[in-house]
């Protein structure tokens, strides 16, 4: 191999090579080579520690949470709140649900599947000390056994899907055709969970 | 092989050199960008501290700007966040990739700005010029003149060899990565490292001997 050859090769400047035992000039080339490459390495090394501010990572992380929906989560409402909105729901369920079993008469118990229950609406407003009175008066009727709500008592009102069965526990005529057949109602449920009055829409007696 | 297929890991920044990994616990990039994928924050940060150093000085040494720097290691990984990214782990590595991705913006940086300062030779890659052999330009690379001297000759270079050096011999990439991220074949890599030493070596005797960078000497001999 003569030098053209070997420099053709594009030799490393820490390979060993057969020529440069044999080549005094292409030694020493390579020698400048190897020197050049150790000063190159000295300058990495100074550059070493040099990094991007902080400020770029600060950026970056802000990017990456706004991406995966991380900062939005904070400005909605807080996680427990439809959780407790379901509890209320169920909980009302449950109370007419037990009043249903419980006191249906044998003639009426045919199957009155609660086939589904629609949370359509809840709201939440603080009582007055005539609560009931003023629910009354704008159809509530109340549970049998339900406590009163107490003074300034929140309450929430949940609207559901129930038998058309419940409404006779509450004094309302259901015909035994349509026992099983869903109505809509309001429910009142109290701070403690527990349902204390309910109105039902289509209240018209069958 | 020397430089680019070395090794040495970083300890200050947790940057692997060459691999992806840093070692025989730590996670791949490949790995942590699965992570990154299904929103893990942490492997986020992760991938942002193993690379950014690196990243962010080849920005800062082809740009010689910390503003283009700073903007092309945000942007970098600001295109790993998007999911239709195009790196492929099939084609090469994520570091190679990124630095690729790094390339692209700091032309597009510099294209705009004009901010290069490159030392013109024509590109013809056949007049490599020829290594001093009866001086000695590098006798002062061990003080911090000859360094400084050397960086600002790496920083003359032309942006296709200036790029080569940065990424092969001052950041140890492998020549692998250095293709993926310089979009062209191994060989090209290592000509083109080889013609970017001997201009560095071509520059410093020029800067050592400046009488003849103007005018080439012929052998003349003492008449006296």
């Amino acid at each position: 191999m003569n030098c053209q050859e070997f420099w053709n090769s594009l030799p490393e400047p820490a390979a060993p090579h057969p020529h440069l035992a044999e080549c005094p000039d292409c030694t020493s080339r390579m020698r400048r080579q190897r020197e050049l490459a150790g000063g190159l390495r000295t300058i990495a090394g100074y550059m070493d520690g040099i990094q991007a501010p902080a400020r770029v990572e600060a950026r970056l992380l802000a990017a990456f949470r706004e991406q995966s929906g991380i900062a939005g989560r904070g400005k909605t409402r807080p996680r427990w709140v439809p959780a407790l909105t379901w509890a209320a729901a169920l909980a009302a369920m449950i109370a007419i649900g037990a009043l249903v079993v419980r006191e249906r008469p044998p003639e009426a118990a045919r199957p009155s599947s609660a086939r589904s229950v629609e949370l359509a609406m809840i709201e939440t407003m603080p009582t007055t000390p005539g609560a009931m009175e003023t629910a009354a008066e704008e159809g509530f009727l109340p549970l049998p056994g339900a406590a009163q709500l107490a003074p300034e008592e929140d309450v929430n009102m949940v609207r559901i899907e129930l038998p058309r069965s419940a409404m006779m526990q509450v004094g309302i005529e259901v015909s035994p055709e349509r026992a099983s057949e869903t109505v809509r109602a309001d429910v009142m449920v109290g701070s403690d969970g527990v349902a204390r009055a309910v109105r039902f829409f289509e209240v018209t007696s069958d | 092989m020397a430089g680019c297929l070395s090794m040495e890991l970083s300890d200050s920044n947790n940057e692997s050199s060459v691999t992806g990994m840093t070692g025989p616990t730590q996670e791949t990039d490949d790995e942590l960008l699965l992570r990154i994928r299904s929103g893990d924050e942490e492997a986020f940060l992760s991938l942002y501290r193993r690379r950014q150093g690196a990243l962010y000085r080849f920005a800062l040494h082809m740009s010689s700007s910390i503003a283009v720097a700073e903007d092309v290691t945000q942007d970098v990984f600001l295109t790993v966040l998007r999911e239709d990214c195009g790196y492929d782990p099939e084609r090469g590595t994520l570091s190679g990739y990124l630095f690729g991705i790094a390339r692209k913006l700091i032309l597009r940086q510099m294209e705009r700005g004009r901010s290069t300062v490159a030392l013109e030779t024509g590109g013809d890659e056949a007049t490599l010029p020829e290594l001093a052999v009866e001086d000695d330009p590098l006798l002062d690379l061990t003080h911090r003149e000859g360094l400084e001297a050397l960086r600002r000759a790496v920083q003359a270079l032309p942006q296709r060899y200036r790029e080569v050096v940065v990424l092969c011999d001052l950041e140890e990439v492998d020549y692998a990565d250095a293709a993926i991220a310089l979009g062209c074949p191994i060989g090209t890599v290592r000509s083109r490292l080889h013609r970017a030493r001997a201009l560095l070596l071509d520059k410093l005797k020029q800067d050592r001997n400046p009488r003849r960078a103007v005018t080439p000497l012929n052998p003349v001999r003492c008449m006296s």
